[in-house]
């Protein structure tokens, strides 16, 4: 056996502790690293940020996966949420699986421990766990009226009592959904409440689910769309550059301004995601270095084969 | 001390799962069943709560709108599908969850095809909105099995496979993004929350 | 007649729902409450059924002691224990439920599709070859997306970040395009079958 068929025939368990080692160190030696924004992702941003301080429009953030899923997630969730925060923006939260529930109070804890002002059913409210056979009921009935779609939030309050329901009645008013999931649940805002009631949706999602949107991202049926850890960590990057300093979005600034996640001017919370794109990087490389050597040694035992 | 014994919960069930990588044994058997287990006594609670309470009981019992006995009783229809002779009795729960699809042909129509179609109809007046177009149209022929894939018509629709391919790397490189994601963020768990490595 | 009368209630429910979307009159909202009202009150149910499925399936292993019937004891403890926890001492913060979510369930779900890293590691190793000029290109559209990606991709060039938004939006866009029109095209047509009673699996064996 020679060296390239030793190649070919290697212990996955090897791959396995490279791929563990391409992850462990560069979170345990960590770096600063530029990260650059993409359109999808500003033009939630712009978005949500266009809604400051307006006492008559608000977001809803239906999260709509698992635990399974946090990794590129969740980093998203806590940013929009710190942004919303930040920015005084009426923000609303639903779930429709029974695993999401905790996820997203595990959410709102998380971002509005640093805003001491902030007050369920004031400024946020999370309407809380829906079963899935009522999505589409409340999708669609909130285009109605949003009390009497979703009735109770998760607190068991009356949904049309709450002060934050003062001039907020309709997807008029909820003006952008974000859907953030690892499946294709953002498509069913697409189908029937942005065809019904043309409200504005946008997507948080998994990186394995971001190719298949692009179409939607081009046709605007999507405003925009924050792709897997990537997406996290330029919205995470976005609020701390504008939000977090109460400025404008502008193209110019984002692009170059480097923050320094090293250190501790920044908690941990709200730089997860640039934390980890380190990682990521050397595991991309790590990858592209494994298929190159796989394909070395397959033409190599290949053209041998010929001879 | 108690999230410390927490995050050894934590850690512990997180490392039976990866020794599962090793090979198959009873550390990660058991931490595959308890996930499970976990998982669906998790809903119970739940549904009972934010499901029965507000949608069964309350309307029956504090707001005394008696007609909604009727559909919990077709709820309770769903329970029969595991009898050998009256599982059809389950059928009428889910015809009348069924029905709403007769809302999606207009709206898939809409959303999926129409507007896709209109977004693929842009004057043709730079070379991307040109390649969109080609691709696009060079693919729906490759998925019209009506005609034999032979001679001009099969070397057009050899063209939408190419696009595809570009297509499914894509979606492939945006994989490996994700799935490496999920290491990495059980890994800042392993290295950070517990080991307290991570600052 | 009891495959019968399901269908003529779903062809029905169908009818009314197609003409629902366009017909805002009030007759038409109402028969929207009525209905959105009668699928919460039915909604519950639907747990117990996938209840009832997992107990089944465990205590049929117990009982023909299968391999690693033991194990089945773990699902079904950790199922009484877990909803126990839940109606004894309540669904909020700081209960044992949600520890149990917090340090049992989060922890393992994530772990779990965590793997899945190791594994495309494997594959990209032992598998993804360049075979043809086909597969040679959906590599190099691979590889430049996940250094596109990265921030490293930036550092490498400023070309690969560029040219990685490029294939998403040019060939991948039509790519996606002409594969989604397909799908929606076929989701009316699955719709329709239903409504029209040609497609009747979802009812089940038997009569």
């Amino acid at each position: 056996m020679n060296f390239f068929d030793r190649m070919q025939n290697l212990d996955r368990r090897w791959i396995y502790l490279v791929v563990a080692l391409a992850i462990i160190v560069p979170l345990l030696i960590p770096f600063n690293s530029k990260t650059y924004t993409t359109e999808p992702s500003e033009n939630v941003y712009k978005m949500i940020d266009s809604f400051a301080g307006k006492d008559n429009k608000a977001i809803l953030m239906c999260v709509s996966h698992d635990a399974s899923t946090i990794a590129e997630l969740f980093p998203m969730e806590v940013s929009v949420l710190r942004h919303c925060f930040e920015r005084d923006i009426k923000v609303f939260t639903i779930c429709f699986m029974p695993q999401s529930a905790p996820l997203v109070d595990y959410a709102i804890n998380t971002a509005k421990e640093d805003f001491p002002n902030i007050k369920s059913g004031v400024n946020y409210c999370n309407f809380g766990y829906k079963p899935y056979s009522l999505f589409l009921p409340i999708l669609l009935g909130m285009g109605d009226n949003i009390g009497e779609a979703v009735e109770t939030d998760a607190e068991g309050r009356k949904v049309e009592n709450l002060e934050i329901m003062e001039n907020i009645r309709n997807y008029e008013d909820l003006n952008l959904v974000m859907d953030f999931s690892a499946s294709g649940s953002v498509i069913s805002w697409i189908t029937y409440a942005r065809v019904k009631f043309g409200v504005n949706v946008a997507a948080g999602i998994t990186a394995v689910m971001a190719a298949d949107n692009y179409p939607y991202l081009q046709s605007g049926q999507l405003i925009g769309m924050l792709s897997g850890l990537k997406g996290a960590a330029e919205y995470e990057k976005m609020v701390d550059v504008f939000a977090a300093k109460g400025k404008a979005f502008s193209k110019e600034t984002i692009n170059n301004t480097w923050i320094k996640i090293t250190g501790n001017d920044i908690p941990t919370k709200f730089k997860k995601a640039r934390i980890g794109m380190n990682a990521q990087s050397i595991a991309h490389i790590m990858i592209i270095v494994f298929i190159i050597l796989g394909n070395i040694g397959y033409f190599v035992n290949k053209n041998k084969k010929k001879g | 001390m108690f999230e410390l014994i927490s995050n050894l919960v934590a850690a512990f069930l997180t490392l039976s799962i990866f020794s599962f990588l090793y090979k198959d044994n009873p550390f990660y058997k058991f931490a595959e069943h308890l996930l499970v287990g976990v998982s669906m006594g998790y809903a119970i609670p739940l549904a009972y709560e934010n499901v029965f309470i507000p949608f069964v009981y309350n309307p029956i019992f504090l707001e005394r709108r008696f007609i909604i006995i009727v559909p919990a009783i077709i709820g309770i229809l769903y329970l029969f599908r595991f009898s050998k002779n009256l599982s059809w009795l389950a059928r009428y729960p889910i015809v009348i969850f069924m029905g709403i699809v007769g809302m999606s042909v207009p709206m898939s129509m809409h959303s999926s095809v129409l507007v896709q179609m209109r977004s693929a109809m842009l004057p043709l007046d730079n070379i991307n909105t040109f390649l969109i177009f080609i691709g696009t149209i060079t693919i729906l022929m490759y998925f019209y099995f009506s005609k034999e894939h032979k001679g001009t018509y099969g070397k057009i629709s050899n063209v939408g496979v190419w696009f595809m391919m570009v297509g499914f790397g894509a979606s492939f490189g945006y994989t490996v993004m994700a799935r490496m994601s999920l290491l990495i963020g059980r890994i800042q768990f392993l290295l950070g929350d517990f080991l307290g490595l991570i600052k | 007649m009891k495959r019968q009368i399901p269908l003529i209630i779903v062809m029905s429910l169908g009818f009314l729902f197609f003409a629902h979307t366009f017909i805002p009159h009030k007759f038409s909202q109402d028969f929207y409450d009525w209905y959105v009202s009668w699928t919460k009150a039915m909604s519950p149910f639907a747990v117990i059924l996938g209840i009832m499925s997992l107990f089944m399936v465990h205590t049929t292993k117990i009982q023909r002691k299968v391999p690693n019937w033991q194990y089945s004891f773990v699902t079904l403890g950790a199922l009484v224990f877990t909803a126990f926890a839940g109606f004894a001492w309540g669904t909020n913060e700081g209960t044992p439920f949600m520890w149990l979510f917090k340090n049992v369930q989060m922890p393992m779900s994530a772990t779990m599709f965590s793997l899945l890293a190791f594994y495309i590691a494997s594959a990209a190793y032992k598998a993804f070859r360049a075979r043809s000029a086909q597969a040679t290109v959906l590599l190099i559209a691979a590889i430049i997306v996940m250094l596109g990606q990265v921030p490293l991709g930036q550092i490498i060039s400023k070309w690969i970040p560029i040219t990685s938004t490029w294939i998403l939006n040019v060939p991948n866009l039509a790519a996606k395009r002409g594969i989604m029109t397909g799908v929606g095209l076929g989701m009316v047509a699955t719709s329709l079958k239903i409504i029209l009673g040609i497609e009747r699996t979802y009812l089940g064996g038997g009569d």
